[in-house]
């Protein structure tokens, strides 16, 4: 049974022909939102790998051979961190990570390491309150302040990675911070409507958009996070929302439907399918489109 | 050892490595390559202290304006810190427990694998209530390069209950180049199932090969390495080197390795709904003393065990958290010389050199974020016995052992998930064996994320 030798050994010989020498940055981005900003700052400087897409839910993916791959090419992990990615990324890390990509490296972005978290749980925590982050809300993107903040530690990051160019990422910092703080301005000013709206969510991955603009969450559609809706709870959620004024239900790309939709039906609230992340519909296809396709389904449902 | 020899020349075309006999003229030239990665390496150090120095000046700055920044709009009650505190036991190893228990039932009195003399763990467990597969894990990182991980598990066996070390193992965690190293004794890299925990079955019991080639799982006291290479699609390597105690091991007197694995494996994705992976591994033992059926049957020589598997995940957007559909199955094959002796039967030794070989498919179909359903059906095919052996437990008979099962589980949440399976089982010809198992499988504390 030499043949199986022979058939591993060639294998290995098909696939270890050397990658070309050292151009771009690669970067590992665990959700679509960090590729579109490493997109803005790294420009044609970086290779991204997004290891998600809008419609998959982040806290379930498995650590599949193509993430195995993107991982073991990766000189920067750009992710959410504060353990949204806990069920996959160590695995991705320990097996195929080197040395420059492991926690507490250069080449290791967890962007809620650097903003103030919302939901920080300073009790006492166990499972039986659901799939909780005893570290604080990961869903971090959805304030554009926070955007902000994790493109200014991004670029001093690929400057530290590759600092040939670090001119080239200076400068595609300073435009986008430009452009977003003037866009930031608009859609404040467009979103001043929103405040004291309230809202249902499916899961509470909205806390840092509703905190930014004033809206208010007064029930989620999820009985505890990360445990899928039940009739019960629906019935409980029906009773609270009656006889308030609330604006929408809100839905992510890659939450099932069908709870809102029966909220929706019984209460008269509309379902508003919010894009979530970059990519989440045709018209949130950057940074840019997410907020304001944000935004505009927002009040699309004053 | 021609395949001692095969494999080191394998492994050393693999790494691209220099020619294996090398000039003078190479060796000066090697001396020089040295030199300047020494050199390389040096500066390359510095850079790092330097890079070091700039993160930590730029997380306080960005820290300073974390504070500083004023919320837009609504109040906040968030601390200022949102640090976890740092309490004394916070180095403290992590603690899992898998809390595993279940209730079987079994229309025939015996289960016997025809053609096949099987380990322990092969057989059906117990009737009735148990709390089998129970695992207690401890974990941490030792230091910035390893990580350290101990799991014991409360097996049922003869009637008893022992405490069974599964796996106690150390392993790098940050090499280059993709290598990890794993030294202790821990579940093999070596077809699909091997290397999981039963807990992360997606069935109440293993299919009939992986339980009479492997006896449920192979974990032997060695090394391992593996290397996952710079490709676009997912591609690693690995092998290892073994005591060779473990079945289909045994006897081992440490004087020598006595078993060794290879594997190599590829995957990747399909669009965005699909993830795929296959493999092959071999898991070679050279003249060991295999005790099996009880002690009652024991082989003595070398045996080679041949494993092709493949695993395809759809759902779809790849979105798993609603839907999936798992594919999955492994084909063995068994290359046998030497001589078994059945005691029971008493054959003496009788020269043996044939193989076996066996199968299964299965396929689970997650309907609901809580609800899968699964099918599974698997087969063993035992080799021709020589006419010393007729009439003993390697003799099938003209019977190639199947089974099928079909299972329905509930997942409240990633921590928890009840299961009824149902079973039938022909393993010697004409013992039909309907089986009904209820499971449930709980986690309490630290749980490691699972591989694909």
């Amino acid at each position: 049974m030499r043949l199986l030798l022979i058939l591993i050994a060639g294998l290995g010989v098909l696939v270890a022909s050397p990658s070309s020498a050292f151009a771009k940055v690669n970067i590992f981005a665990c959700e679509p939102e960090w590729a579109a900003l490493a997109e803005e700052i790294g420009g044609d400087l970086v290779n991204i790998k997004s290891a998600t897409n809008a419609r998959q839910n982040v806290h379930h993916i498995r650590a599949k051979p193509s993430l195995l791959a993107g991982m073991r090419k990766a000189d920067l992990v750009f992710c959410s961190g504060a353990s949204l990615e806990i069920g996959w990324l160590p695995i991705l890390i320990k097996k195929a990570g080197g040395p420059d990509v492991q926690p507490e490296t250069i080449g290791w972005l967890m962007a809620a390491d650097y903003v103030e978290k919302l939901d920080v749980m300073t009790e006492h925590v166990d499972r039986s309150m659901g799939h909780v982050h005893p570290e604080g809300n990961p869903h971090i993107h959805l304030d554009p302040r926070n955007v902000s903040i994790i493109a200014d530690v991004l670029a001093d990051r690929l400057t530290m990675i590759d600092r040939e160019n670090t001119k080239a990422y200076q400068q595609n910092l300073a435009a986008f911070q430009n452009h977003w703080k003037s866009l930031m301005v608009t859609w404040e000013a467009g979103g001043r409507s929103l405040k004291g709206q309230k809202v249902v969510v499916y899961h509470n991955a909205w806390a840092y958009l509703l905190k930014w603009l004033g809206m208010d969450v007064i029930a989620s559609l999820e009985p505890k996070p990360g445990i899928p809706p039940t009739a019960s709870h629906l019935e409980t959620v029906l009773k609270n929302v009656q006889g308030q004024k609330v604006t929408a239900i809100l839905v992510a790309p890659f939450e099932n439907e069908d709870a809102a939709e029966w909220l929706s039906g019984k209460s008269g609230i509309p379902v508003v399918h919010t894009p979530f992340t970059v990519g989440g519909n045709d018209k949130a296809d950057s940074l840019t489109g997410l907020f304001e396709e944000t935004i505009r389904l927002l009040k699309g449902g004053l | 050892m021609s395949k001692k020899l095969l494999l080191a020349a394998s492994v050393a075309v693999i790494m691209n490595a220099s020619p294996a006999l090398a000039g003078d003229a190479d060796l000066e030239a090697l001396r020089g390559e040295i030199r300047a990665m020494q050199q390389a390496y040096e500066s390359k150090i510095n850079q790092l202290e330097q890079k070091v120095e700039t993160l930590s000046a730029q997380q306080n700055k960005t820290a300073k304006r974390v504070a500083a920044t004023e919320p837009a709009a609504g109040g906040s009650s968030i601390p200022a810190t949102s640090e976890r505190r740092i309490n004394d036991n916070s180095f403290n190893p992590e603690i899992g427990v898998i809390l595993q228990g279940q209730h079987q039932s079994f229309s025939a009195d015996t289960s016997e694998f025809a053609g096949f003399a099987v380990g322990e763990e092969a057989e059906r467990g117990s009737e009735g209530f148990g709390i089998d597969e129970t695992e207690l894990n401890f974990s941490a990182n030792v230091d910035d390069l390893f990580r350290g991980s101990a799991t014991v598990a409360l097996v049922e066996e003869g009637g008893s209950t022992e405490v069974e070390i599964e796996e106690v193992y150390v392993e790098t965690t940050s090499l280059p180049y993709g290598l990890q190293a794993k030294a202790g004794r821990f579940f093999s890299e070596l077809g699909y199932l091997n290397s999981h925990h039963s807990h992360a079955d997606d069935f109440a019991d293993r299919p009939l090969p992986t339980r009479a080639f492997l006896n449920g799982n192979y974990n032997d006291d060695g090394v391992q390495v593996s290397a996952v290479l710079p490709t676009d699609i997912y591609s690693e390597i690995g092998g290892g080197v073994y005591r060779g105690d473990d079945f289909p091991g045994g006897g081992a007197d440490g004087n020598d390795i006595g078993s060794w694995t290879a594997y190599g494996r590829v995957g990747g994705d399909i669009g965005d709904d699909t993830s795929w992976r296959l493999g092959l591994s071999t898991l070679q033992v050279e003249g060991g003393q295999r005790s099996a059926n009880e002690d009652m049957v024991v082989f003595d020589g070398d045996s080679g065990l041949y494993i092709a598997d493949a695993r395809m995940v759809y759902a779809p957007t790849g979105n798993n958290a609603e839907q999936e559909i798992i594919f999955q199955g492994e084909y063995f094959h068994r290359d046998e010389d030497g001589t078994y002796d059945d005691m029971d039967a008493g054959t003496g030794a009788v020269a043996y050199d044939d193989n076996q070989s066996g199968w299964y498919a299965q396929s689970v179909y997650k309907f609901h974020p809580k609800w899968r359903v699964g099918a599974r059906y698997s087969q063993l095919y035992a080799g021709d016995v020589p006419a010393g052996l007729a009439g003993s437990a390697l003799d099938d008979s003209g019977h190639n052992p199947w089974g099928a099962s079909a299972m329905v589980d509930w997942t409240n949440s990633e921590f928890s998930r009840a299961r009824v399976q149902f079973n039938r089982e022909e393993l010697s010809d004409g013992n039909e064996d309907d089986q009904i198992i209820l499971q449930y499988i709980m986690s309490l504390g630290a749980h490691g994320a699972h591989a694909y």
